[in-house]
């Protein structure tokens, strides 16, 4: 029996909502200049920082997939998180990329790519990201929905209207305060999400205790629920694939690169990446034990092939009175500091690289922002139509992973080579772009067509991710190579304008 | 247990960082907002 009451449970959740949307409208006033809006007047500190970016990136549709990595692969399906928090603490340590593009003062990547190979890159580069990135957004309100549906036992029939008011409160906010009122929110956000995060882990831990864990992923994956490596369905493809994604999300995922842009100096932006990099490892372990402790608890026959909803079933029915108010308020904060941070980030790339053309003199900072906020009510608007009311059909992981890679291995090649390669040119970039969208998108084709299918099956969504940035980078090389040689000028030139 | 201290070392450590992250980030976060706040408030002049 679902354990959410309403009186307690919800009494919780509606003082964070309040507490949400009062914070959220505060800082509105502060918002003078379309650089306050976009990137909070470069004013971020690092714990501030680190707070915004944790939040942004664990949503409810983070919660699900790495749950369900938890009960599909065991142990093994958190490598992705220590990947990513590698790459992250490297790249922070090091400044790889990040240190030259936030030393040249740009709000997005198209703007830099601009510097280094033209206006049309720069307008491409905008296109490709906005549509990976819409793409890929469009489906976190279901997904949110549904986990909320399962938990809280919403009347499934609510769901659209339930998800509709959420969505209007973070639009709402958002539009009025940009960055600002983001940064503000992701704060809150971040503390009643960790709360609700630790405080259902450590339930587990106690409840269902480590032994009986592990016990499962042995009995259900063997010494491969353990070592990615020797997992029937992962093996090295997985990890190399997942090495390069989390490569180039760490590189150039726009809600990830706005907060180093919105740190006050390229120090600060830095530390935010050290100092969130093993977050990463608890933003896919700590929910693939949600995922671990739902297989042992409800048990394989039970879960069935509905991996997805496995972990939400089970919480529905574990979390007691309280803690489930405050694990439901968590979740809300996740999915609300994700929803409004990437609207704002798709916002900012449309109005800053697309629109770009058709400022041929500078726009009023009034014109800016009503132009921002009135793109995020559109994207607002999209959201809905695309995510809540059109049901999407097919595999969901493998759309999200299509519409993440289309947009990665493209930009990360023309991030690395703008800063890194002085012959790089736009014949190189525009192969790029063209090469790391190409190998996805025809694997999804590959896949949809009933003569093609084993084929791509055969392939796996792995080889085929390797092989987009192999090819983006391949051609990036190749088209670079092809083109005469112009002025010479050194990277730095040529990155600073 | 074979293998498996890997992950019990991982989770112990995530859930002891996470704990502890969240409490001094909820600190040192507060003051980074009222500091950008302020200087945000402040008008171009009075910026140095």
């Amino acid at each position: 029996m679902n354990q959410f009451s309403w009186w307690i449970d919800g009494s919780i959740v509606g003082v964070y909502l309040l507490g949400t949307m009062i914070a959220g409208l505060m800082v509105r006033k502060y918002v003078g200049k379309v650089e306050h809006f976009i990137v909070a007047g470069r004013e971020m500190n690092v714990y501030l920082g680190i707070a915004s970016l944790a939040a942004t990136e664990f949503g409810i549709v983070t919660c699900m997939y790495t749950a369900q990595n938890g009960v599909r692969y065991g142990f093994a399906g958190a490598t992705p998180g220590i990947l990513m928090a590698a790459a992250m603490f490297l790249v922070g340590v090091t400044g790889f990329c990040v240190k030259p593009l936030r030393d040249s003062g740009v709000m997005t990547i198209p703007e830099l790519f601009e510097r280094r190979f033209g206006p049309r890159i720069r307008w491409l580069a905008g296109v490709v990201i906005v549509l990976g990135g819409l793409l890929n957004m469009g489906v976190f309100l279901r997904v949110g929905g549904e986990f909320l549906v399962q938990v809280a036992g919403i009347n499934p029939d609510k769901l659209e209207i339930t998800m509709t008011i959420l969505l209007v409160a973070v639009a709402v906010y958002t539009i009025l305060g940009g960055m600002l009122s983001v940064l503000v929110t992701d704060f809150l956000q971040f503390i009643v999400m960790s709360i609700g995060l630790i405080a259902v882990t450590m339930l587990i831990l106690v409840k269902i205790g480590w032994k009986t864990l592990v016990d499962t992923v042995s009995t259900h994956h063997g010494a491969g629920g353990f070592n990615p490596f020797i997992h029937p369905e992962l093996g090295w493809p997985f990890v190399l694939f997942n090495a390069l994604l989390n490569l180039a999300a760490v590189l150039t995922w726009q809600t990830t690169i706005q907060r180093l842009l919105a740190a006050k100096d390229t120090r600060t932006g830095r530390k935010v990446y050290t100092g969130t990099a093993f977050f990463f490892v608890c933003r896919f372990l700590i929910p693939g034990i949600w995922g671990i402790a739902a297989l042992a608890t409800l048990g394989s026959t039970a879960i069935g092939g509905d991996t997805l909803h496995a972990m939400p079933r089970f919480l529905s029915t574990f979390a007691p009175v309280g803690l489930m108010g405050i694990l439901v308020a968590a979740m809300l904060a996740a999915d609300m500091s994700t929803d409004s941070s990437y609207m704002l980030t798709w916002g900012s790339v449309i109005y800053n690289d697309i629109m770009a053309p058709f400022r041929k003199k500078p726009w009023s900072e009034k014109k800016g922002l009503f132009w921002n906020r009135s793109i995020i009510a559109i994207i607002g608007l999209f959201l809905l139509i695309f995510g809540l009311w059109y049901e999407l059909k097919g595999d969901l992981w493998a759309y999200l992973g299509v519409t993440g890679t289309i947009y990665l291995a493209s930009m990360s090649t023309l991030l690395v080579a703008c800063c890194y390669w002085k012959r790089a040119n736009n014949w190189g970039a525009a192969g790029a772009i063209i090469a790391g969208a190409a190998i996805p998108a025809l694997f999804l084709v590959l896949e949809q067509l009933p003569t093609t299918k084993e084929l791509a099956k055969a392939i796996g969504p792995y080889y085929s991710g390797i092989a987009a940035y192999a090819a983006a980078a391949l051609a990036m090389v190749i088209g670079s190579l092809l083109k005469p040689r112009g002025p010479r000028l050194s990277t730095k030139e040529a990155v600073n304008g | 247990m074979g293998n498996h201290w890997f992950w019990l070392l991982l989770t112990g450590a995530a859930v002891l960082w996470y704990s502890t992250v969240t409490v001094y980030v909820a600190f040192k976060g507060f003051a980074d907002i009222q500091t950008m706040l302020k200087k945000l408030g402040k008008s171009p002049e009075e910026k140095p």
